[in-house]
């Protein structure tokens, strides 16, 4: 997961060395993943999420569809 | 050992060894290792290959990186974006991540302050499929 200045400049990065397109997410909804996803990793009841809830999470933030599927 | 072993990357900027950390828990260090490396089958922890030397507790990254932290606990590295940003998360919800944009090497920062983001020209790439993250977590 890198940050780059704009969809332009990941495009031109990616082709080159053959990546696929793969997801895009706005700064913004970056921040809410990784608040919601690391902010209790300091708690002592911290769990691993089950694929479910994970998926559940990606959800919540519009992160739908296959390439956002842990579960085959 | 989990809370623990996160507690002292955060407290001394490295993550701890099996051996210090059977010390600091009263364990034979032979039960700290194998700990260690069920935390890593669990996803918990990445280790260098055929040792317990913890490479990534995520969101923290004991070797540099491009993603360079800096958060109201102190000076760290993530492994990636998203877990530069984690690590601001973890540790109090004001900091920042600063990297650079892969194609063009400008310098990039996200600065949150309280819990928001400011505004940044940028997008975050995903190149691997959520599914397959964990075949080579390195990478993705």
């Amino acid at each position: 997961m890198l940050a780059f200045r704009s969809e332009e400049h990941v495009e031109r990065w990616r082709k080159p060395l053959g990546l696929p397109r793969g997801g895009i997410l706005t700064p913004e909804r970056q921040w809410r993943l990784a608040d919601a996803w690391y902010a209790d990793r300091l708690a002592a009841d911290w769990r691993r999420r089950t694929p479910e809830e994970a998926e559940a999470l990606f959800a919540a933030l519009g992160l739908e569809g296959a390439f956002w599927q842990l579960r085959p | 050992m989990r809370l623990h072993l996160y507690e002292r990357f955060v407290a001394e900027g490295r993550p701890p060894g099996a051996h210090e950390t059977a010390r600091a828990l009263g364990l034979g260090e032979r039960e700290a290792e194998d700990a260690y490396r069920r935390l890593a089958d669990e996803h918990v922890l990445v280790l260098a290959p055929g040792t317990t030397d913890v490479v990534m507790a995520a969101p923290l990254s004991a070797a540099p990186t491009p993603f360079r932290v800096e958060s109201e606990r102190g000076s760290f590295y993530g492994n990636c974006i998203w877990d530069g940003l984690g690590a601001v998360a973890m540790l109090g919800r004001s900091g920042r991540v600063e990297t650079s944009c892969p194609d063009c090497g400008e310098p990039l920062v996200f600065t949150v302050s309280e819990g928001e983001l400011e505004h940044v020209d940028a997008v975050v790439h995903y190149a691997v499929p959520a599914a397959r993250w964990w075949d080579d977590i390195a990478f993705s």
